[in-house]
């Protein structure tokens, strides 16, 4: 890498600009306060997200808070699943058999090519219908004992939203899987030809070749792409609201139907959005600088 | 080899035995598959009643600790309690609450589900317990003077409606020429009023009153009245009789003690129930 030069100082143009910037979102804030004739009521907000109970004697998560968790929940479990899933489908893409490269590319083509949407109502009116009753889910729930169930809740759902929630999921995974998919293989494809050559003249087996050479270089180059990839999990996790999973935009605009807190709920789900995903920006930066240090190292 | 054949004959006797068969065996059964696989039986076995329902402003809402509270919520609880099983509520979106019966995401739907000819194609209803009617909130500037519905009744002026509810047949019969413009909430479409961007709001009553009470600066109620009259009940799959008619009954015995009265002018005559919202 040749070191780029960098200024240090702002010129008279990055000010004027600055200046622009700020005067144009002041505007927009006087025309909203002038032009929508809302009247803002902040006050009533934070008690949506944390409430205390006098019959506990504690604070709990409220509507808002409850949701945020929701959707913590189900981009975690959506990356997991989606990265697994991508990765497979990726290694699949470049396989040697024919019928792997064909379900692979099935697989992403189907995938990327439908609306999130689509695809959601897709697996939640005909798929879960058919398949959550075949495995009895909410059954299996219903049967663990009650420190399982506890458990369980934490980590997924309570054991009534259990069956839509493995819907979501599996559809979020599976679209963004398709996406991780293509990172994956242009990640893998992207490794000079002689790293292949020289390795397997070194007597290593493709999968040894995969696993100690080729995967190691390709992790490195497909993690910014990756990081957008997971930032997009958690926005797209929104998109399940329309099946009524009781995730952040789903209980926001409860809650909206219930107060008519128009602008003061959006604004409130838009800043715990982004309290979640720059997060995860600055830790994915984070893991770059180290991933790149000890490459170097 | 020689291959044996079975004749034609010889099939079609077969074919009609089997179906005979067949037949005799589903008339012994259907009766008591038929109440096996009724919503109440099925609810009584889990233990619990699923209700689909949505929020809706004083139908079902959330209250300050995240409880579901409202006329609709009493009218399933004490549903749920008579049966002698735990209620479990189901919040699901508007537009996708039939759809979700259908595919059996919940039991029954109690969630101010108007009565219409279009509807009852789709769901069985039970007679209605409750009845409600459309009416409008309008803006002061836009349609100032406006006072009945042929004022309304024009390609210029356009009406902000909730998708999916019975307001969107009420607007298009009585106001067939002004533009529609749908929202999948209800908060939506009273935002798009407060911004000048629609003449009116087409809502189940008390909710536009409500709204024109607390904007009487930008709003006004341009119809004294509500101009129709909706039978609401509850929705249930199709071909389950069983329960339509124990869902009957109730209704029937809830009215003759004079409780579903009570509740109804509970939450939409008396405005005790607003501390437990905001």
């Amino acid at each position: 890498m040749p070191p780029l030069k960098t200024k240090k100082s702002l010129t008279p143009l990055d000010a004027l600009l600055a200046v622009l910037f700020v005067g144009m979102g002041l505007y927009l804030l006087y025309r909203v306060n002038i032009g929508l004739n809302y009247k803002w009521s902040w006050s009533t907000i934070p008690q949506y997200l944390f409430r205390y109970d006098p019959q506990q004697e504690r604070w709990l998560p409220n509507l808002l808070m409850q949701g945020f968790f929701t959707t913590i929940r189900l981009s975690f479990w959506g990356t997991i699943l989606a990265t697994l899933l991508g990765t497979m489908m990726g290694l699949f893409r470049l396989s040697h058999r024919l019928f792997r490269r064909l379900v692979g590319g099935a697989y992403v083509e189907l995938s990327r090519n439908l609306p999130p949407l689509v695809l959601i109502f897709l697996f939640y009116f005909f798929i879960s219908d058919q398949i959550m009753p075949v495995l009895s889910v909410e059954d299996f729930f219903q049967a663990r004992s009650e420190s399982t169930k506890t458990i369980l809740s934490f980590l997924f759902a309570p054991a009534e939203q259990f069956p839509t929630f493995l819907s979501a999921l599996v559809t979020l995974a599976v679209f963004e899987g398709a996406y991780i998919t293509e990172i994956v293989r242009a990640g893998i494809q992207s490794i000079e030809k002689g790293q292949w050559e020289v390795s397997s003249a070194l007597g290593f087996s493709r999968k040894a070749q995969l696993r100690h050479i080729i995967l190691p270089q390709a992790v490195q180059r497909i993690l910014p792409p990756l990081a957008g990839q997971f930032i997009s999990t958690i926005k797209d996790s929104a998109i399940v609201s329309v099946i009524s999973i009781q995730e952040l935009t789903f209980q926001g605009i409860e809650l909206m139907s219930a107060t008519y807190l128009t602008f003061e709920v959006w604004i409130t789900i838009t800043l715990l959005y982004l309290s979640l995903t720059l997060s995860l920006s600055l830790a994915i930066g984070r893991l770059e600088m180290y991933m790149k240090h000890r490459g170097a190292g | 080899m020689k291959i044996k054949r079975i004749s034609i004959i010889q099939t079609l006797w077969i074919t009609l035995l089997i179906i005979g068969l067949a037949d005799v065996a589903f008339t012994g059964e259907t009766q008591q598959q038929l109440t096996a696989e009724s919503m109440i039986e099925q609810a009584l076995k889990r233990g619990s009643l699923k209700v689909g329902m949505s929020t809706f402003v004083p139908w079902a809402m959330k209250d300050k600790t995240g409880k579901l509270i409202g006329f609709e919520i009493d009218v399933a609880t004490r549903l749920a309690k008579d049966m002698g099983v735990a209620v479990q509520f189901v919040p699901t979106k508007w537009a996708g609450i039939i759809p979700s019966l259908l595919t059996g995401k919940f039991d029954v739907i109690i969630g101010g589900m108007g009565i219409l000819p279009s509807r009852n194609l789709k769901v069985n209803f039970s007679i209605p317990y409750d009845y409600t009617g459309m009416s409008m909130v309008a803006h002061k500037n836009l349609a100032a003077g406006f006072n009945s519905l042929n004022d309304f009744n024009r390609p210029d002026v356009i009406l902000s409606i909730r998708l999916g509810s019975t307001a969107v047949p009420a607007a298009q019969k009585f106001m067939p020429k002004a533009q529609l413009r749908y929202f999948d909430d209800e908060a939506q479409t009273y935002q798009e009023l407060l911004n000048g961007n629609a003449h009116a709001v087409v809502g189940s009553a008390p909710k536009p009153a409500e709204w024109a009470l607390k904007y009487p600066d930008k709003l006004f109620l341009p119809l004294a009245e509500t101009f129709t009259k909706e039978p609401i009940g509850f929705a249930v799959r199709k071909g389950d009789f069983d329960s339509i008619n124990y869902l009957n009954n109730w209704i029937t015995f809830v009215r003759a003690e004079g409780w579903l009265q009570e509740r109804k002018h509970y939450w939409f005559e008396t405005r005790d129930w607003e501390n437990q919202i905001q």
